[in-house]
Protein backbone atom coordinates (compact mmCIF):
# COMPACT_ATOMS: atom_id res chain seq x y z
CA UNK A 1 0.00 0.00 0.00
CA UNK A 2 1.28 3.12 -1.08
CA UNK A 3 -0.16 6.07 0.54
CA UNK A 4 0.03 9.72 -0.77
CA UNK A 5 -2.05 12.95 -0.29
CA UNK A 6 -5.68 12.78 -1.87
CA UNK A 7 -5.40 8.88 -0.65
CA UNK A 8 -8.99 7.81 -0.58
CA UNK A 9 -9.28 5.23 2.78
CA UNK A 10 -11.41 2.09 1.99
CA UNK A 11 -14.84 2.75 3.17
CA UNK A 12 -16.56 1.01 6.58
CA UNK A 13 -19.99 0.28 6.14
CA UNK A 14 -22.68 -0.36 9.29
CA UNK A 15 -25.80 -1.49 7.17
CA UNK A 16 -28.24 -1.52 9.98
CA UNK A 17 -27.78 0.39 13.56
CA UNK A 18 -29.90 -1.78 15.69
CA UNK A 19 -31.28 -1.47 19.26
CA UNK A 20 -29.84 -4.63 20.56
CA UNK A 21 -25.95 -2.90 20.11
CA UNK A 22 -27.25 -0.18 21.67
CA UNK A 23 -28.73 -1.91 24.71
CA UNK A 24 -25.21 -3.54 25.00
CA UNK A 25 -23.40 -0.24 24.77
CA UNK A 26 -25.71 0.93 27.34
CA UNK A 27 -25.02 -1.22 29.91
CA UNK A 28 -21.12 -1.51 29.36
CA UNK A 29 -21.23 2.51 29.33
CA UNK A 30 -23.59 2.78 32.50
CA UNK A 31 -25.22 4.82 30.69
CA UNK A 32 -29.20 5.27 32.03
CA UNK A 33 -30.56 7.67 30.17
CA UNK A 34 -33.07 6.14 27.43
CA UNK A 35 -32.59 7.45 24.24
CA UNK A 36 -30.13 4.45 23.36
CA UNK A 37 -33.19 2.17 24.47
CA UNK A 38 -36.70 3.19 25.57
CA UNK A 39 -38.90 4.13 22.55
CA UNK A 40 -41.83 5.69 24.58
CA UNK A 41 -38.96 8.02 25.95
CA UNK A 42 -37.47 9.10 22.53
CA UNK A 43 -41.25 9.88 21.89
CA UNK A 44 -41.67 12.09 24.56
CA UNK A 45 -38.25 14.08 23.48
CA UNK A 46 -39.38 14.46 19.92
CA UNK A 47 -37.72 11.88 18.49
CA UNK A 48 -40.76 10.36 17.18
CA UNK A 49 -39.74 6.85 19.12
CA UNK A 50 -36.43 6.25 17.36
CA UNK A 51 -33.40 5.13 19.29
CA UNK A 52 -30.45 7.41 19.27
CA UNK A 53 -26.85 5.30 18.59
CA UNK A 54 -24.16 6.21 21.13
CA UNK A 55 -21.95 8.94 19.66
CA UNK A 56 -18.83 6.63 20.82
CA UNK A 57 -20.24 3.73 18.68
CA UNK A 58 -20.37 6.23 15.59
CA UNK A 59 -17.26 7.15 16.51
CA UNK A 60 -16.42 3.65 16.45
CA UNK A 61 -17.67 2.67 12.71
CA UNK A 62 -14.36 5.64 11.79
CA UNK A 63 -11.99 3.76 14.21
CA UNK A 64 -12.55 0.61 12.36
CA UNK A 65 -12.18 1.71 8.77
CA UNK A 66 -8.93 3.58 10.18
CA UNK A 67 -7.98 0.26 11.72
CA UNK A 68 -8.98 -2.23 8.58
CA UNK A 69 -6.52 0.23 6.43
CA UNK A 70 -3.23 0.87 8.43
CA UNK A 71 -3.38 -1.26 11.54
CA UNK A 72 -4.90 -1.91 14.97
CA UNK A 73 -2.82 0.12 16.85
CA UNK A 74 -2.56 2.92 14.20
CA UNK A 75 -4.49 6.34 15.65
CA UNK A 76 -2.70 8.95 17.54
CA UNK A 77 -5.12 11.25 17.93
CA UNK A 78 -8.61 11.56 16.55
CA UNK A 79 -10.92 14.46 17.17
CA UNK A 80 -14.80 14.09 16.40
CA UNK A 81 -17.92 16.26 15.69
CA UNK A 82 -21.61 15.19 16.08
CA UNK A 83 -23.78 17.63 13.90
CA UNK A 84 -26.59 15.04 13.47
CA UNK A 85 -27.46 11.91 15.30
CA UNK A 86 -27.79 8.27 14.16
CA UNK A 87 -30.48 6.75 14.54
CA UNK A 88 -32.02 2.40 15.16
CA UNK A 89 -32.52 1.56 11.15
CA UNK A 90 -30.01 3.94 9.68
CA UNK A 91 -27.30 2.42 6.96
CA UNK A 92 -24.31 4.42 7.50
CA UNK A 93 -21.03 4.37 5.61
CA UNK A 94 -17.34 5.88 7.28
CA UNK A 95 -15.26 7.16 4.75
CA UNK A 96 -12.05 9.30 4.72
CA UNK A 97 -9.48 10.83 2.99
CA UNK A 98 -5.66 11.60 3.53
CA UNK A 99 -4.91 15.40 3.91
CA UNK A 100 -1.34 15.66 4.64
CA UNK A 101 1.82 13.53 5.00
CA UNK A 102 4.26 14.24 7.65
CA UNK A 103 7.20 12.43 10.02
CA UNK A 104 7.23 12.21 14.11
CA UNK A 105 9.44 10.02 15.77
CA UNK A 106 10.33 7.77 13.27
CA UNK A 107 6.83 7.42 11.67
CA UNK A 108 4.97 8.42 8.83
CA UNK A 109 1.44 10.33 9.99
CA UNK A 110 -1.34 10.76 7.84
CA UNK A 111 -3.84 13.07 8.48
CA UNK A 112 -6.93 12.29 7.34
CA UNK A 113 -10.51 13.93 6.58
CA UNK A 114 -12.97 11.64 7.82
CA UNK A 115 -17.05 11.19 7.63
CA UNK A 116 -20.09 9.36 8.51
CA UNK A 117 -22.51 9.59 6.17
CA UNK A 118 -26.05 8.42 6.55
CA UNK A 119 -27.92 6.41 3.33
CA UNK A 120 -29.69 9.13 2.05
CA UNK A 121 -26.54 11.43 2.19
CA UNK A 122 -26.76 13.17 5.24
CA UNK A 123 -22.96 13.70 7.12
CA UNK A 124 -23.57 12.93 10.65
CA UNK A 125 -20.16 12.65 11.94
CA UNK A 126 -17.18 14.70 10.89
CA UNK A 127 -13.75 13.72 12.05
CA UNK A 128 -9.73 14.44 11.28
CA UNK A 129 -7.60 11.62 12.57
CA UNK A 130 -3.95 11.43 12.51
CA UNK A 131 -2.79 7.66 11.86
CA UNK A 132 0.40 5.86 11.79
CA UNK A 133 1.37 4.32 8.52
CA UNK A 134 2.88 1.19 8.23
CA UNK A 135 6.30 1.06 6.80
CA UNK A 136 5.45 -0.44 3.51
CA UNK A 137 2.72 3.00 2.73
CA UNK A 138 5.14 5.46 2.69
CA UNK B 1 -35.36 27.21 35.28
CA UNK B 2 -31.07 28.12 33.70
CA UNK B 3 -28.54 27.25 36.27
CA UNK B 4 -26.54 30.55 38.25
CA UNK B 5 -23.55 31.51 35.39
CA UNK B 6 -21.33 32.13 38.01
CA UNK B 7 -22.09 28.45 39.85
CA UNK B 8 -21.55 26.73 36.56
CA UNK B 9 -18.18 28.91 35.72
CA UNK B 10 -17.31 27.58 39.07
CA UNK B 11 -17.12 24.00 37.98
CA UNK B 12 -13.91 25.08 36.04
CA UNK B 13 -11.07 22.96 38.04
CA UNK B 14 -13.27 20.81 39.71
CA UNK B 15 -11.13 17.47 40.02
CA UNK B 16 -12.87 13.79 39.82
CA UNK B 17 -11.30 11.70 42.50
CA UNK B 18 -9.51 9.46 40.40
CA UNK B 19 -9.18 5.91 39.76
CA UNK B 20 -8.64 3.01 38.16
CA UNK B 21 -10.04 0.74 35.39
CA UNK B 22 -9.19 -2.70 33.99
CA UNK B 23 -10.58 -3.62 30.76
CA UNK B 24 -12.31 -7.00 30.55
CA UNK B 25 -12.20 -8.88 28.10
CA UNK B 26 -16.06 -9.87 27.80
CA UNK B 27 -16.52 -6.08 27.88
CA UNK B 28 -13.68 -5.88 25.09
CA UNK B 29 -15.36 -8.25 23.01
CA UNK B 30 -19.14 -6.99 22.94
CA UNK B 31 -18.09 -3.39 22.36
CA UNK B 32 -15.78 -4.51 19.14
CA UNK B 33 -19.20 -6.18 18.21
CA UNK B 34 -21.55 -3.37 18.64
CA UNK B 35 -19.52 -1.53 16.36
CA UNK B 36 -19.27 -3.98 14.26
CA UNK B 37 -15.87 -5.46 14.17
CA UNK B 38 -13.75 -8.51 15.25
CA UNK B 39 -11.76 -8.14 18.38
CA UNK B 40 -8.40 -6.99 17.90
CA UNK B 41 -5.59 -9.17 18.13
CA UNK B 42 -3.06 -9.17 21.13
CA UNK B 43 -6.00 -8.78 23.62
CA UNK B 44 -5.58 -4.87 22.03
CA UNK B 45 -8.54 -3.37 22.93
CA UNK B 46 -11.12 -1.35 20.61
CA UNK B 47 -10.54 2.40 20.93
CA UNK B 48 -13.91 3.18 21.39
CA UNK B 49 -13.24 2.43 25.04
CA UNK B 50 -11.43 5.40 25.46
CA UNK B 51 -15.27 7.45 26.79
CA UNK B 52 -16.42 5.35 28.96
CA UNK B 53 -13.24 4.39 30.55
CA UNK B 54 -12.45 7.89 31.02
CA UNK B 55 -15.35 8.90 32.65
CA UNK B 56 -15.98 5.79 35.09
CA UNK B 57 -12.38 4.79 35.61
CA UNK B 58 -11.76 8.70 36.99
CA UNK B 59 -14.33 8.34 39.67
CA UNK B 60 -17.31 10.12 37.77
CA UNK B 61 -20.35 8.92 35.68
CA UNK B 62 -22.57 10.64 32.89
CA UNK B 63 -25.18 10.66 35.44
CA UNK B 64 -22.45 12.80 37.26
CA UNK B 65 -21.71 14.39 35.00
CA UNK B 66 -25.27 15.77 34.00
CA UNK B 67 -26.20 16.58 37.63
CA UNK B 68 -23.04 18.66 37.94
CA UNK B 69 -24.10 20.85 35.17
CA UNK B 70 -28.00 20.91 36.69
CA UNK B 71 -29.24 19.48 33.58
CA UNK B 72 -33.05 19.50 33.95
CA UNK B 73 -34.71 15.86 33.60
CA UNK B 74 -35.44 15.95 29.92
CA UNK B 75 -33.33 18.53 29.28
CA UNK B 76 -31.44 18.29 25.91
CA UNK B 77 -27.76 17.39 25.95
CA UNK B 78 -25.68 17.32 22.35
CA UNK B 79 -21.99 16.57 22.35
CA UNK B 80 -19.63 18.80 20.69
CA UNK B 81 -16.45 16.72 20.11
CA UNK B 82 -14.03 14.15 21.69
CA UNK B 83 -10.27 15.03 21.33
CA UNK B 84 -8.52 11.39 22.12
CA UNK B 85 -4.56 11.49 21.60
CA UNK B 86 -3.42 7.76 22.00
CA UNK B 87 0.07 6.96 23.28
CA UNK B 88 0.02 3.64 23.38
CA UNK B 89 -2.84 0.99 22.37
CA UNK B 90 -5.18 0.14 24.92
CA UNK B 91 -5.01 -3.54 26.08
CA UNK B 92 -7.48 -5.71 27.68
CA UNK B 93 -6.47 -7.08 31.18
CA UNK B 94 -4.40 -3.74 31.72
CA UNK B 95 -5.28 -1.47 35.25
CA UNK B 96 -5.15 1.92 33.87
CA UNK B 97 -5.19 5.16 36.52
CA UNK B 98 -6.70 7.57 35.44
CA UNK B 99 -7.26 11.48 36.40
CA UNK B 100 -8.93 14.79 35.33
CA UNK B 101 -11.37 17.15 35.73
CA UNK B 102 -13.61 19.77 34.13
CA UNK B 103 -11.29 22.49 32.34
CA UNK B 104 -13.43 25.23 30.69
CA UNK B 105 -17.00 26.49 30.76
CA UNK B 106 -18.95 28.63 28.25
CA UNK B 107 -22.64 29.90 28.67
CA UNK B 108 -23.72 31.15 24.96
CA UNK B 109 -26.87 33.32 25.10
CA UNK B 110 -28.56 35.20 22.39
CA UNK B 111 -32.06 36.80 21.49
CA UNK B 112 -34.45 34.15 20.58
CA UNK B 113 -32.24 31.09 21.26
CA UNK B 114 -31.42 28.74 24.18
CA UNK B 115 -29.33 29.57 26.36
CA UNK B 116 -26.41 26.85 25.70
CA UNK B 117 -23.72 25.66 28.30
CA UNK B 118 -20.71 24.03 27.36
CA UNK B 119 -18.10 21.80 29.53
CA UNK B 120 -14.68 20.61 28.90
CA UNK B 121 -14.09 17.32 30.63
CA UNK B 122 -10.10 16.51 30.22
CA UNK B 123 -8.73 13.32 31.49
CA UNK B 124 -5.29 11.13 31.67
CA UNK B 125 -5.17 7.35 31.10
CA UNK B 126 -1.32 6.39 32.60
CA UNK B 127 -0.19 2.95 32.25
CA UNK B 128 1.12 0.91 35.68
CA UNK B 129 4.36 2.57 35.24
CA UNK B 130 3.42 5.87 34.99
CA UNK B 131 3.48 6.52 31.43
CA UNK B 132 1.01 8.21 29.58
CA UNK B 133 -1.59 6.06 27.59
CA UNK B 134 -3.97 8.48 26.30
CA UNK B 135 -5.55 12.11 27.03
CA UNK B 136 -9.33 12.45 26.79
CA UNK B 137 -10.75 15.78 26.25
CA UNK B 138 -14.94 15.93 25.66
CA UNK B 139 -17.21 18.87 25.28
CA UNK B 140 -20.89 18.72 26.06
CA UNK B 141 -23.31 21.34 25.45
CA UNK B 142 -26.33 21.21 28.37
CA UNK B 143 -29.26 23.01 26.57
CA UNK B 144 -31.19 24.75 29.08
CA UNK B 145 -34.83 24.49 27.51
CA UNK B 146 -37.78 22.51 29.07
CA UNK B 147 -37.63 19.55 26.99
CA UNK B 148 -36.06 17.54 24.40
CA UNK B 149 -33.27 14.44 23.93
CA UNK B 150 -29.98 13.04 25.18
CA UNK B 151 -27.45 11.52 23.04
CA UNK B 152 -24.67 10.72 24.86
Amino acid sequence: MKVEVGHDIPPFRMEKVTPERMKTVAAIFRDPFPVHWDREATRAMGFKGRLLNQSPINLGYLINMLIAWAGPSCIRRIRTEFPRPVFDGDEVCAGGRVVALSQDQGETIAECELWLDRQDGVRNVTARAWVALPPDAS
Amino acid sequence: MIPNEDSMRALVGHRFPGGQYRIEHWENFLLSEATGAEPLPEQLAHPAHLFHVAINGVGTSISELFSLAESADGAPVSIDYYDWQISQPLREEQTYTLSGGITDFVRTSSDGAPTLDSFVYEVDLDDAGGARVATVAFRWHFWRVPAGGRDT
